[in-house]
């Protein structure tokens, strides 16, 4: 057995609760008279100094929260649960997780340089009071980490001469963690087990979805001068990464980046990419999240090893389209090298590191409003309004029905940024401080502001997750076919058979049915998934979040296509009530009837570079795609539809035998990961409902 | 000029280089027991019963609307290495047609390989060696009796076609498929393999049989032959690419 599979076994045994409440308020105790936000500093520090560590026997890298469990008496911990939640706490609408550190200026300067550097903003802004608390609490929780890996090395070094640890690997952590604490780190191992450290510490932190980044750059220059000196061999970069990678639970989606575009146009895959593939294919396991940046130079033997990958199954990594992100990313106002250097965080969600607060986005579901404009603007399935007041018969075009669509939605999208802005602008920043997550922006620290108060090179971004493209857009093009072309049917029976789900309305079903569908390379049905993207990044693009940072949109609502379709009726695409809305931004599963490049030729016609948060394009190929010869032609496919301006594509290569077999045995699969959307999961656990979605994709050859 | 068409597969991967379309000609002279496209057998169009509905398979599409559909997929031909492949049914029986589309194909660039039986006159094939890049000719029998008997044709205007086409200097592929109880006894192969030696063939693809078909026969209302036949063992698919390496450069599809 490998060693990260001895790990594995080690790490999934059964825990005791995590109980980080009771370290911060440990933390607080000692501190309790001090102003709330150093009050809240300290609570970070002492969640860092006083939760407990673990070492697993089979660790080469340390970190986990294993050891984070308190078992005194439980009335200890209901006072800190009690208190605690008296002090309230960002959510995700308020910026706390889905988050990229900026890592490469934490390598750099190690946890010496970076006191040093808060040192000498401390004397720059001596005369400005809040900045000086706002740098005292990043020096706190700072020392606080310092403690935990001073913990880790003290733990390393207790269990020499215990039964089942090896001594080499003991001796190795503690060098490491002892380094550590001195200077920067001098090699890839201790550069990693310093990153590897800062994310323990955000889970620690209860922050989710916390990207590890474009791993494959930041910890290059250590990888490449360890190589270089004959220090470190590619195959012992990769047990370090299983090592590591290992330890990502899987109930989390911690993106990390690979490959990527240097400003001058060059491709940035190198042998730490390639390093960390190959780690994350063979751990097999959903957690670590893994983005593929691709774009015309990167080299065929990456963009193949990459697919190879994806056809275990495993689905990762997603593949992003460098030539569609970076000029979206550069509309929204980002210098051009901070864009160059984007990563991802959560799925797929397009990031700078380090230079923005933390991710946050909501769900904007469109096939509703069309809901509206059949029903004199009152929603025929929910309690809700929209604005339009004219009877569905006396709509005499398509134009006139997009133009009060187009008014539905301008509309909504207001409300919906009103909502996101009353709810994140509504908290008061100063009050909420994250003094350790401001270490990691080198701008909160040389400004002595908070990553939530202004410390951030760019203001915060929201995403509008927009649902239902491939819904949409069928139900505009049988709209315009049944109704005012073929003139086979008026608005009002449309109206009335989507009232009573189809029911007495067959003939009419079967006609919707038939009109055009997105994803056959068919304009008819395809313009409306142009105008969708058009439309409404134009609305979404009108507001600015409370710290005038943009509404991004985003064509990628993981599986909630299931959850949204069940509450909305049925729709003029033919779809009944309560079925699944189509997926992210694909085609209706099974409508797009006429192959894979028909299908990507219509995805690719929408202008993606609108689309600053980023795409999910769901594929399902069968899995003799991904062999031999096919498999170049598989790479093909990608590029052209690349170079065509599609912006992600990920896979699923799992055969249909598999997942039926796996829905009736489970027992049978319990290590069968697949891609589900932004993310893969083992797929056992998914919810019924999610494992038919990925079912009825349409499977190309 | 217009064309009975059975289908146009898009990203077809299986025949041939690269990311390729795929014309289905429809109607075919020989009647192969075996054959998993039966609904392209008749010129005429046939209805397709399946449990979950109805489906027509043929329409006469005219030259246009055939060159727009096939030239969609031009970037993904280009960057993959591919192209289209004339199949069918028989795309010789339509070899009119079939040459007016290859022209336009090959003006446009787009590489075009001819799937085919063989059994037609000379002159449908001669039609479209100017466009052609490579053809892919279907090898069944070496045997004239059983080539008549089972499928229902002169084995002689196949070979001479053959013969002609590789004198032309036509880059040409032999696919033989390997029919159970047809074509897959040793003494089959030899004969096979002796015959195909005297054309100066070096190279062969194998196609393992599989019964993929036999819903269409179904919903045709057909009988098929080989509805209870199993797919070859991995065993029994490495005894016959054995026997072809002991004269050719095999490919064998999975």
């Amino acid at each position: 057995m490998k060693l990260y599979e001895a790990l594995r076994e080690e790490f999934t045994a059964p825990r005791g609760k995590f109980t980080p409440a009771y370290y911060r308020f440990l933390g607080m105790r000692e501190h309790i008279r001090a102003p709330l936000p150093l009050l809240r500093a300290y609570g970070v520090a002492g969640l860092f100094s006083y939760a407990g560590t673990h070492i697993h026997k089979n660790d080469l890298i340390v970190g986990c929260l294993r050891g984070a469990s308190y078992v005194g008496p439980q009335e200890v911990l209901e006072h800190a649960n009690r208190f605690l939640a008296s002090l309230g706490k960002r959510e995700f609408w308020t910026n706390d997780s889905h988050f990229a550190p900026d890592y490469a200026y934490i390598l750099t300067r190690g946890l010496p340089g970076l006191h040093e550097d808060i040192e000498n903003s401390r004397a720059v802004h001596a005369a400005d009071p809040d900045r000086l608390q706002t740098l005292e609490g990043m020096t706190v929780a700072l020392q606080g980490f310092g403690r935990l890996i001073a913990n880790y090395a003290a733990a390393a070094e207790g269990l020499f001469g215990l039964d089942d640890y090896d001594e080499d690997r003991l001796s190795f952590i503690s060098k490491n963690c002892r380094a550590l604490l001195c200077a920067a780190p001098s090699t890839f191992a201790e550069g990693l087990q310093l990153v590897w450290f800062c994310h323990t510490a955000f889970m620690l932190e209860e922050r989710g979805a916390m990207a590890l980044g474009r791993m494959d750059q930041y910890l290059y220059p250590l990888y490449a001068a360890d190589i270089a000196a004959g220090r470190l061999t590619d195959e012992e970069a990769v047990e370090l990464l299983c090592n590591t990678f290992t330890k990502i639970p899987t109930s989390d989606v911690v993106n990390i980046c690979i490959g990527g575009t240097e400003t001058d146009g060059s491709t940035s895959v190198n042998g730490l990419s390639r390093c960390i593939l190959q780690a994350v294919r063979a751990c097999n396991a959903p957690g670590p999240n893994l983005s593929a940046r691709i774009s015309k130079e990167t080299p065929e033997d990456f963009l193949l090893a990459c697919l190879e990958s994806i056809g275990t199954g495993l689905g990762y990594p997603a593949l992003m389209n460098d030539e569609v992100n970076i000029p979206a990313l550069l509309r929204m106002g980002y210098e051009k090298e901070d864009v160059y250097n984007y990563c991802m965080v959560g799925c797929i969600e397009n990031f700078l590191a380090g230079q923005q607060p933390a991710w946050s986005d909501g769900r904007f579901d469109v096939p509703r409003f069309i809901d509206y404009v059949l029903n004199g603007g009152i929603s025929t399935y929910n309690n809700s309004v929209g604005i339009t007041r004219t009877d569905a018969d006396s709509i005499s075009s398509m134009k006139d029905f997009m133009s009060l669509l187009e008014a539905e939605l301008s509309v909504g999208a207001a409300e919906y940024c009103a909502s996101f802005n009353a709810k994140n602008g509504g908290i008061r920043q100063d009050a909420f401080p994250s003094p350790f997550l401001s270490c990691f922006c080198r701008e909160c620290v040389e400004r002595g502001l908070d990553i939530n108060n202004g410390g951030t090179k760019y203001p915060s971004a929201h995403g509008a997750v927009l649902m239902g493209v491939g819904t949409t857009a069928d139900s505009l093009a049988a709209i315009e076919k049944v109704v005012f072309t073929d003139r086979a049917a008026t608005l009002s029976e449309l109206r009335d058979a989507l009232a009573a789900n189809f029911e007495g309305y067959e003939d009419l079903q079967k006609m919707l049915l038939a009109a055009p569908k997105y994803g056959n390379n068919d304009d008819f049905a395809d313009k409306y998934a142009v105008w969708f993207l058009d439309f409404l990044a134009g609305e979404f693009d009108r507001f600015r979040t409370p710290d005038n940072g943009r509404f991004y949109i985003a064509m990628a609502a993981n599986v909630q296509n299931i959850y949204a379709g069940r509450r909305i009726g049925a729709t003029p695409d033919g779809r009944k009530a309560g079925e699944p809305l189509s997926d992210a931004a694909s085609p209706t599963y099974g409508r797009d009837t006429r192959g894979a490049t028909s299908t990507l030729l219509s995805v690719s016609k929408p202008d993606y570079t609108k689309v600053a948060c980023g795409t999910v394009i769901n594929q399902k190929f069968s899995p003799s795609m991904f062999e031999g010869d096919k498999l170049k032609k598989l790479a093909a496919l990608v590029r052209t539809y690349f170079a065509r301006g599609g912006q992600e594509i990920q896979m699923n290569a799992t055969s249909r035998e598999i997942l039926l077999d796996a829905m009736d045995h489970p027992e049978k699969y319990p290590t069968l990961v697949v891609r589900v959307s932004g993310f893969s999961e083992y797929y056992v656990r998914l919810a019924r409902e999610v494992q038919l979605d990925i079912l009825s994709r349409t499977q190309h050859e | 000029m217009d064309a009975n068409i059975a289908n146009i597969q898009h990203f077809s991967v299986g025949d041939g280089d690269g990311i390729r379309a795929t014309l289905f000609f429809k109607g075919c002279n020989l009647r192969c027991p075996w054959c998993h496209n039966p609904e392209t057998l008749s010129a005429a169009p046939v209805t397709l019963n399946y449990p979950a509905g109805a489906q027509i398979c043929g329409r006469r599409m005219t030259e246009d609307a055939i060159f727009a559909e096939l030239t969609e997929d031009a970037d993904f031909y280009r960057e993959s290495g591919g192209g289209v492949t004339f199949s069918g049914g028989e795309v010789l029986l339509q070899a009119a047609a079939a040459a007016k589309l290859a022209a336009r194909l090959k003006a446009a660039g787009i590489s075009l390989f001819i799937d085919t039986a063989g059994y037609a006159p000379f002159s449908a094939v001669e039609a479209l060696i100017p466009f052609a890049d490579a053809w892919l000719w279907d090898y069944k029998t070496a045997s004239p009796q059983k080539f008549r008997d089972t499928v229902g044709g002169d084995l002689s205007l196949v070979e001479e076609n053959l013969q002609k086409l590789l004198s032309e200097g036509a880059s040409v592929r032999i696919r033989i498929p390997l029919i159970p109880g047809f074509n897959t006894a040793e003494e089959d192969v030899s004969l096979i393999c002796a015959r195909l030696k005297e054309f100066g063939i070096t190279k062969v693809d194998l196609l393992p049989f599989h019964r993929l078909g036999s819903g269409k026969y179904e919903a045709l209302g057909l009988a098929y032959a080989y509805r209870e036949t199993p797919p070859q063992t991995a065993e029994e698919k490495s005894r016959l690419r054995k026997l072809y390496e002991n004269y050719f450069t095999v490919t064998m599809e999975s």
